[in-house]
């Protein structure tokens, strides 16, 4: 120890190797690339004992450990591990907002796999997120959004925004939208499309949410009497060997009451060419 | 050398009739025991609950075990007057600092083989295998803690026994969260800073290389030339900090 | 072979405590000799650097200048080493070790050849008159067992110079008897011994030499006898009669008796005295030094030192 040129020669080759060791760990392969650690997180109810009251923050951590490692973007198979992760993350903390939005956003940008299993890891997460937040309405409008837009399953998306329509101090447009699309999709019937219409239209506080909810109760109706009244058309028709020039032929002939009039009270027409009503929808949108 | 193996087994001597550590080993064994508890709550393999539980209370108590011995058997000494009749015999400093220091390895490594027997003997009663690769990982648990407990030899030489446990404390947290710092690096883009970084992060003992549990666990396999640098690393780490300490002790004067 | 055990040419030592604390220089030069053969007493007041010197001389402490020679090697020299025993101030043990335990791991230090061990083991436990506790854990020792012990140590290497650092401190009568027994037992049979202490009739009785340390350096050295001779404090007069009233000369002490008295002034002022009492006319009877105890030469040499 007391001769310090060799001492301290020692040291700097000690030194050397540490470093030396250290960069070639650290260039090594990962052992785990496919993160299999994760697999094996335990259970929520083992890490609820173990995090000791702090749920929440076991929720947090375990949240930024997933968008550190998701976000080293590459193309490795991680996808069955995110419904592991987030899945857990949401036991641990059910109304961790983010986590659903985050977690399906990630699963939705997956670029292998079954895009079938993505889809139903998806649409289970924010089902998971919808049950555990039952007076929350942001995450079923953003649900739907995602299944409208991302998920491109139209069916899905109407059913979520109905519940999101639902929730309380849900804004009316989420109605107008639920409507909307449902009418889009064919979703119901024409009466139970009134029905929701004529909800909106009580509830309507400005001139265009009147005209839009009147317009899409004009449509339903229109499509209930087209049901009834197309086939009348085709009836006479068949016994005139014509199609008949104006619904008052059918009166004269006793197929009808009277002229059928359309929702805003205005008659409806004959389209000589298919020989189906025709509507004149006249809505002021001003 | 006969003066250091004295010395480093009249350290394990006090270590074994010292009630303190058998404190530390009952937890042990009862954490060990008791994972078969926390297997059941969960739902799947529960095999590999024990195992995890287990490999984690292994290394959580050889460090406690590491760090609280260290005061008792080396930061006691070096503070106080009981080294003073040693020193001057005809030791070198740097052999009574080893004998310590190979004392208390001893016990760590003593402790450790145990915790890992009973963990052995728990898998082989819950799934009927005798799983050797626990074995692979609590001797790389082994060598994490004869890098611990270098630094808990050096601190015990640089400071007071309750700082020293801060500071080993420190070493062992630091570097198990080394990895995240280059997370870290690879975040900064500014010029300077992103060099000292990652020349800090080359420097810090990194725990984490001697940690193979996951791949025990789930069976993964390891290349053998990886274990081989690992191994490298690991001791010549520890060998750095007990030159350094040894230097500082040769140095210090002991009031 | 040379005829000094052990040398101290001048020491110097600064403490440093480091951030906003002023710099301690503890040793300013301090030197001394110690013959072959010889039992040398080191005394001082706190402060003085006694313990500080026996530190250096053990290898404890590194001096910042001057040099240790232990019989003619320089000190830090493992030759050096094997020829002393030493004892530190406070006694110290390993709970769990036996007495036997604790002299045996000392012998593994000293590196004595494995046969011969034991047998010192056990003469070392005879000589501090231990052997029936040797077995006993240290942990149960009274204070004086354990300074036995600590002698124990200093004594199995069959040292040739010992260093005891306050060997008797803590000790009954009987204890620090028994300990001076021992060191006289080690002289005799040709061991240096070299030792400090504050308990000053021990040093007066068994030492040869004395070494007076104050403020960092050696401030008296040699034999005990004529240290002490070579300062005639006081002197006593003896006179028939009783003390005038009118003595001028300041009295140091006095005693009147039924025919004769005696006075004791400072060295300084016997002359005065005698020339008060001629004048007065008294019958001078008797006139002797007072040969001043250890502690009082010391007293003389700390407030010395200090100044």
């Amino acid at each position: 120890m007391r001769r310090p040129l060799a001492v301290a020669a020692v040291v700097i080759t000690l030194l050397a190797v540490v470093v030396t060791c250290e960069v070639i760990l650290h260039n090594a392969p990962e052992a785990d690339p496919l993160g299999k650690r994760l697999l094996y997180l335990p259970s929520p109810d083992v890490l609820r004992l173990a995090s000791l009251g702090n749920d929440g923050l076991v929720a947090d951590l375990l949240y930024l450990w997933s968008i550190q490692y998701y976000s080293q973007f590459d193309f490795r198979e991680k996808f069955l591990y995110l419904d592991t992760v987030f899945n857990l993350i949401t036991d641990l903390d059910p109304r961790y907002f983010d986590a659903y939005r985050i977690g399906a956003m990630i699963m939705s940008v997956q670029k292998h796999g079954d895009p079938e299993l993505h889809k139903k890891a998806i649409v289970r997460l924010y089902d998971k997120g919808i049950d555990a937040m039952p007076d929350d309405w942001e995450i079923a409008e953003w649900a739907a959004w995602d299944a409208y837009l991302v998920l491109q399953d139209t069916d899905q998306a109407v059913k979520w925004m109905g519940i999101a329509a639902e929730r309380p101090d849900a804004p009316g447009v989420l109605k107008r939208l639920y409507g909307r699309w449902r009418d889009n999709i064919h979703g119901w019937t024409a009466e139970d499309s009134i029905a929701h219409w004529e909800d909106v239209l009580a509830e309507a506080e400005t001139k265009s949410e009147t005209n839009l909810a009147t317009s899409h109760i004009y449509d339903s109706y229109v499509s209930l009497h087209r049901s009834t009244l197309d086939p009348m058309l085709q009836g006479f028709s068949q016994v005139a060997r014509r199609c008949p020039e104006s619904w008052q032929e059918l009166v004269d002939e006793g197929w009808l009451a009277s002229v059928p009039v359309d929702y805003l009270g205005n008659p409806y027409g004959v389209d000589p060419n298919t020989c189906t009503l025709v509507a004149h929808k006249k809505i002021r949108w001003d | 050398m006969r003066a250091m193996l004295a010395i480093a087994r009249n350290t394990l001597r006090e270590a074994l009739r010292d009630r303190v550590l058998y404190l530390f080993l009952g937890f042990a064994v009862l954490m060990l025991v008791s994972s078969k508890i926390f297997g059941l709550l969960t739902v799947g393999d529960e095999g590999k609950v024990i195992k995890d539980l287990g490999l984690a209370g292994v290394q959580f108590f050889s460090m406690l075990i590491a760090v609280m011995m260290s005061v008792l058997l080396v930061s006691r000494e070096v503070d106080g007057r009981t080294v003073y009749n040693i020193l001057a015999k005809p030791v070198r400093r740097w052999q009574f600092l080893l004998g310590k220091y190979l004392g208390l390895l001893a016990t760590v490594a003593l402790n450790l083989t145990l915790m890992a027997l009973v963990l052995v003997t728990m898998v082989r009663l819950y799934s009927g295998e005798w799983d050797m690769g626990l074995l692979f990982a609590s001797a790389m648990i082994l060598l994490e803690m004869a890098l611990v407990t270098a630094f808990a030899t050096l601190f015990a030489v640089l400071t007071r026994p309750m700082l020293g446990t801060v500071f080993t404390l420190a070493v062992y947290i630091i570097g198990h969260v080394a990895e995240n710092i280059w997370l870290l690096t690879q975040q900064i883009t500014v010029g300077v800073t992103k060099p000292i970084v990652a020349a800090i992060y080359y420097l810090l003992p990194n725990l984490e290389r001697f940690n193979f549990k996951t791949e025990v666990v789930h069976d993964l396999s390891i290349p053998h030339a990886e274990i081989g640098v690992t191994v490298v690393y690991g001791l010549a780490y520890t060998a750095l900090v007990l030159v350094l300490a040894c230097v500082r002790f040769s140095h210090k004067d002991l009031t | 072979m040379s005829n000094v055990a052990l040398r101290v040419d001048d020491l110097k030592k600064t403490f440093d405590p480091g951030l906003m604390k002023a710099k301690v220089e503890v040793l300013k030069g301090l030197s001394f000799e110690v013959q072959r053969g010889i039992i040398f007493g080191f005394l001082g007041p706190n402060g003085a650097g006694k313990t500080t010197t026996i530190k250096a001389i053990a290898g404890l402490i590194w001096p910042d200048a001057g040099s240790i020679e232990i019989c003619g090697l320089p000190h830090t020299d493992e030759a050096a080493k094997r020829r002393i025993g030493f004892m530190a101030e406070n006694p110290y043990f390993y709970p769990y070790l036996t007495g036997r335990e604790f002299l045996e791991f000392h012998a593994e230090l000293l590196a004595l050849a494995s046969d011969v061990v034991s047998s010192r083991v056990s003469q070392a436990l005879e000589k501090v008159s231990m052997s029936d506790h040797a077995d006993r854990l240290m942990r149960t020792y009274s204070k004086g067992m354990l300074q036995r012990m600590s002698l124990a140590q200093a004594l199995l290497g069959e040292p040739e110079l010992l260093i005891l650092d306050e060997p008797m401190s803590g000790l009954d009568p009987l204890g620090r008897r028994d300990v001076r027994d021992i060191i006289l037992g080690e002289k005799e049979r040709g061991t240096t011994v070299f030792f400090s202490s504050h308990i000053i009739p021990d040093v007066e009785t068994i030492c040869d030499r004395v070494a007076i340390v104050a403020d960092g350096r050696v401030q008296a050295v040699g034999e005990v006898r004529d240290l002490v001779a070579q300062e005639v404090e006081a002197y006593e007069v003896a006179f028939v009669g009783t003390a005038p009233s009118t003595l001028n000369t300041p009295v140091l002490a006095g005693h009147t008796g039924s025919d004769a008295s005696w006075v004791r002034v400072a060295a300084g002022h016997r002359d005065q005295l005698i020339r008060e009492l001629v004048d007065d006319g008294v019958r001078i009877v008797g006139l002797s030094p007072v040969r001043s105890s250890l502690e009082e030469f010391l007293m003389v040499h700390y407030q010395g030192g200090a100044s």
